[in-house]
C-alpha cells in the first residue's frame, strides 16, 4: 500500500504557491498600469504646471482684485466686478474693434497673396529655385517681430522715413504723377501718428511678416496635388485658370483651413507689432492701434489690475473661441477633408 | 471618330531619346494596343497623342489635320488614366459631367448626358458618391464614364486596368471590349500586359526602347513574330529560346542543339547564318516517344499544375524549356522524357538579335 502521508516540505510549497502567484500577479498588474503613466508623466507635469494651473489661476483671479506688487495677501474677492468693469470700459470695445479690423485687413491679403504665389512657385518654377524663393519669403516669419517693427517704425517715420521719400520721388514720375499729385502737398504723411493711418500701417507689417509662412503652407498643399489630376483636367478641356480654380484650389482646402485658422488665432492675439509701432503709448493716437492683447497688457502690467486683466483675458478667449467656432462651422467639414 | 496618324514622331528628354521616328496609322474606329516593357515609351507616346507632351519632331495627324500645336481640348480626345485621376472633391456625377461643364454645356444637358453615361456603365446608384467611397472597379468605371460622356474623336487608355485584381481586370477587359463594339470610337490602349493587348485590340504595336518592333493583328504577331523580342513578348507562357546551329543538306534544313539533338526546320533559314536561336512555344512542345519527329531527350525539373494543363520545366540540351502539357501526364521529378515539336512551329532567329 502506498504511503499517502504528505511530505511536509511539499505541503508547505503547495500551500504557499497561490499566495506567491497572487502577489506576483498584483505587482505585474501595477507595473502594467503605471508604466504608460510614467512615460507620459513629463508631459502631464509640464501641462499641469504651465497650462492647467495658470488657466485655473487666471479664472480664479478674474473674480479677485489684486495688485501683484502688493503680494498674494492683497487679493480680495470682488465677484463679477472685474467683468462688469471690463464690459463698461470703452477701451475694451475699441480694442476689440481694432483687433477685428486688423485681423481682417491683415489676414485676408496674406492668403490672397500667398495662394497664387505658392501656386505659381509649384507650377512654374523648378524645384531648386522654388526652394530658394520659398526660403526667402519665409525669412520675415523667422525674424524677430520687434526687430521688424522697429525697422518699419523708421520706414514709416514722417520726416526721415524712406516710405515718404519714395512716395515723393515716385509722384514726380510722369506715369504716376496723375494719381500721386497730392503726395507732395500732403507731406509729411505721419503714418504712425494719424488715427486713420495707424491700423493700415500695422496691417501692412503683419501682411509682410506672415505671407511667407502661408506661402510655405500653400506650397506644401499644392505639391500634394497629383500631376494626373492636372492632366485629367487638361484633357477635360480646362485652361490654366480653370485648372487652378476647379482642381488646385479645392484640393488644398485642408491646407487653407489650417492656415486660416492659424491666422485667425494669431491675428486676434496681435500684440508686438502695434505695441512697437505705437511706441507702447496706449495704442497711439486715439487708441487706433490698441488691440485686445495690447489692452490686456496695459491693464495687467501698466495699471497693475491683475484681476481685471484676467477677466479681460477670458473675454478675449471667448471672442477668439466664437470666431474660430464660426470658422469651423462654415468651413470645418470641407476644410478637414470630410468632403472626400 | 478620327483617324490618327503618327509621322516620323520622335521624343527626347534632354539628351535621352525615348521615341525614335515612329510611324503608325490608327484607322477610324480601330482599337490599337501599344505594348512593351516598362520604359519603352508607350505612355509617353500616348501623352503626346493626348497633347499632354510635345513631340520633339514629327507630326500627329488627326483626320488629316496636323494637331501638334493643339491642346488636348482642341484635339477632342478622352483619356483614361492608370490612376483614374478622379477629382476627389467631386461626386461621381460631377466627375463624369466635369468636361461638359467646362465646355459650357447647359446644366440640364450635362445632367442628362452624365446620367446616360452612368447608366451605360452601371453607375446610376453611385452618382452622389465621392471617389473615396468607391471600390477600385467602380472608380475605373467612373473614369470610363468621364471619357465616354463627351463623345470624343478618340479614346486613349493608359494602363487602365493595372490597379485592379486579376478577376476584376478580366471583367473590365470584357466591358471595354463590349463598349468599343458599341461606340466604335477609335481607341489607343497602352498596356504592358500582352494578354490584355491581344484580347482587346484589332491590332497590336510592340514597342521596345522607343522603336516599333512590329505592328499586326494578335494572330499575326503570334504566328509570325518579326524578331525574337516580339516572339518572347507575345504568348503565355513565354516562348523558349534554344541555341542551335543550322545546316542545309539535301533540300532539308536541320538545326543541331548543343547536345547534338537534330531538329528538322520546315523553312529554309540558311540566310540567317549558321549560329541561330530557335523559338519553341510551350504549347507547341509535346511529350512524345523517342522515335517521334524532332524528338528531344530531356528530364523533368518541375511540374506546375494549373488545373486545366500542367506547366512543365524540362531540361533539354542544358536549358530549361517550359512545356504546356494538356495531357496532365503524371511525371516524377528527374524522370527522363522526350519532347517533340512539328517543324512548322519552330521559329528561327539570328543568334545575336
Amino acid at each position: 500500500m502506498a504511503d499517502t502521508t504528505p511530505d511536509p516540505d511539499v505541503t508547505d510549497i503547495r500551500s504557499d504557491a497561490p499566495r506567491r502567484i497572487r502577489r506576483h500577479s498584483t505587482r505585474r498588474r501595477w507595473v502594467k498600469t503605471l508604466t504608460p503613466w510614467l512615460f507620459i508623466s513629463p508631459f502631464i507635469i509640464i501641462f499641469c504646471v504651465f497650462t492647467a494651473f495658470p488657466l485655473m489661476f487666471s479664472a480664479y483671479l478674474s473674480f479677485q482684485e489684486w495688485n501683484p506688487v502688493a503680494g498674494l495677501a492683497s487679493m480680495e474677492y470682488v465677484g463679477l466686478d472685474n467683468y462688469r468693469l471690463a464690459m463698461d470700459d470703452p477701451w475694451l470695445w475699441k480694442s476689440l474693434y481694432n483687433t477685428t479690423w486688423l485681423a481682417l485687413v491683415s489676414g485676408i491679403p496674406q492668403h490672397l497673396i500667398a495662394i497664387p504665389v505658392a501656386y505659381l512657385l509649384v507650377m512654374a518654377v523648378r524645384s531648386g529655385i522654388r526652394q530658394v524663393y520659398t526660403a526667402t519669403f519665409f525669412v520675415p516669419f523667422i525674424t524677430s517681430t520687434v526687430a521688424i517693427s522697429l525697422i518699419f517704425y523708421t520706414i514709416y517715420s514722417g520726416n526721415s522715413g524712406i516710405l515718404n521719400q519714395w512716395l515723393v520721388a515716385i509722384s514726380k514720375w510722369p506715369v504716376f504723377s496723375w494719381f500721386l499729385g497730392w503726395v507732395e502737398e500732403a507731406m509729411p504723411i505721419r503714418w504712425l501718428n494719424s488715427s486713420d493711418l495707424i491700423k493700415p500701417s500695422i496691417a501692412f507689417v503683419v501682411i509682410w511678416k506672415y505671407t511667407g509662412f502661408n506661402i510655405v503652407i500653400y506650397s506644401a498643399g499644392f505639391l500634394t496635388v497629383s500631376k494626373d489630376l492636372y492632366d485629367a483636367a487638361k484633357v477635360d478641356g480646362c485652361n490654366a485658370w480653370q485648372q487652378f480654380w476647379n482642381i488646385a484650389l479645392p484640393m488644398i482646402r485642408p491646407f487653407a483651413f489650417f492656415a486660416i485658422t492659424l491666422t485667425i488665432i494669431g491675428n486676434l492675439q496681435m500684440f508686438e507689432e502695434p505695441y512697437v509701432l505705437t511706441e507702447g503709448n496706449s495704442g497711439g493716437v486715439g487708441q487706433s492701434g490698441l488691440t485686445a492683447s495690447y489692452y490686456l497688457y496695459l491693464v495687467g502690467w501698466e495699471w497693475l489690475e491683475m484681476g481685471a486683466a484676467a477677466a479681460i483675458s477670458w473675454v478675449l478667449f471667448l471672442f477668439i473661441a466664437i470666431v474660430t467656432a464660426v470658422h469651423f462651422y462654415f468651413n470645418g467639414k470641407k476644410g478637414l477633408g470630410g468632403d472626400r | 471618330m478620327a483617324r490618327v496618324e503618327l509621322v516620323n514622331l520622335s521624343k527626347s528628354f534632354g539628351e535621352v531619346k525615348v521615341l525614335h521616328d515612329l510611324n503608325l496609322t490608327v484607322e477610324e474606329g480601330e482599337f490599337v494596343a501599344l505594348v512593351g516593357p516598362s520604359g519603352c515609351g508607350k505612355s509617353t507616346l500616348l501623352r503626346i497623342i493626348a497633347g499632354l507632351e510635345d513631340a520633339t519632331s514629327g507630326e500627329i495627324v488627326m483626320d488629316n489635320e496636323i494637331v501638334n500645336d493643339l491642346n488636348p481640348r482642341e484635339r477632342n480626345i478622352a483619356m483614361v488614366f492608370q490612376s483614374y485621376a478622379l477629382y476627389p472633391h467631386m461626386t461621381v456625377e460631377e466627375n463624369i459631367g466635369f468636361n461638359l461643364r467646362i465646355s459650357g454645356v447647359s446644366k440640364a444637358e450635362k445632367r442628362e448626358r452624365a446620367r446616360a453615361a452612368a447608366e451605360t456603365l452601371g453607375l446610376t446608384d453611385l452618382l452622389d458618391r465621392k471617389p473615396s467611397q468607391l471600390s477600385g472597379g467602380q472608380r475605373q468605371r467612373v473614369a470610363m464614364g468621364r471619357a465616354i460622356v463627351r463623345n470624343p474623336d478618340a479614346f486613349l487608355f493608359d494602363e487602365p486596368l493595372s490597379n485592379l485584381d486579376a478577376k476584376l481586370r478580366a471583367e473590365m477587359r470584357d466591358e471595354i471590349k463590349h463598349l468599343h463594339h458599341k461606340v466604335k470610337t477609335t481607341s489607343i490602349y497602352v498596356t504592358h500586359d500582352q494578354i490584355e493587348a491581344m484580347t482587346l485590340a484589332d491590332r497590336v504595336v510592340i514597342l521596345k526602347g522607343g522603336v516599333i518592333q512590329q505592328i499586326g493583328t494578335p494572330t499575326e504577331l503570334y504566328r509570325n513574330p518579326a524578331n525574337s523580342f516580339v516572339a518572347g513578348f507575345i504568348g503565355s507562357p513565354a516562348m523558349n529560346f534554344v541555341d542551335a546551329t543550322l545546316e542545309t543538306s539535301g533540300g532539308q534544313t536541320t538545326a543541331t542543339l548543343q547536345d547534338g539533338t537534330k531538329l528538322v526546320v520546315s523553312v529554309d533559314y540558311a540566310a540567317l547564318g549558321r549560329d541561330v536561336k530557335l523559338g519553341l512555344r510551350p504549347e507547341h512542345l509535346e511529350l512524345a516517344a523517342n522515335s517521334a519527329t524532332n524528338a528531344m531527350p530531356g528530364s523533368v525539373r518541375l511540374v506546375e499544375p494549373t488545373g486545366a494543363v500542367n506547366h512543365l520545366k524540362i531540361k533539354v540540351a542544358g536549358q530549361n524549356l517550359t512545356v504546356v502539357d494538356d495531357t496532365l501526364a503524371d511525371l516524377a521529378l528527374d524522370a527522363p522524357v522526350h519532347l517533340s515539336i512539328a517543324p512548322e512551329y519552330i521559329h528561327v532567329f539570328p543568334k545575336d538579335e
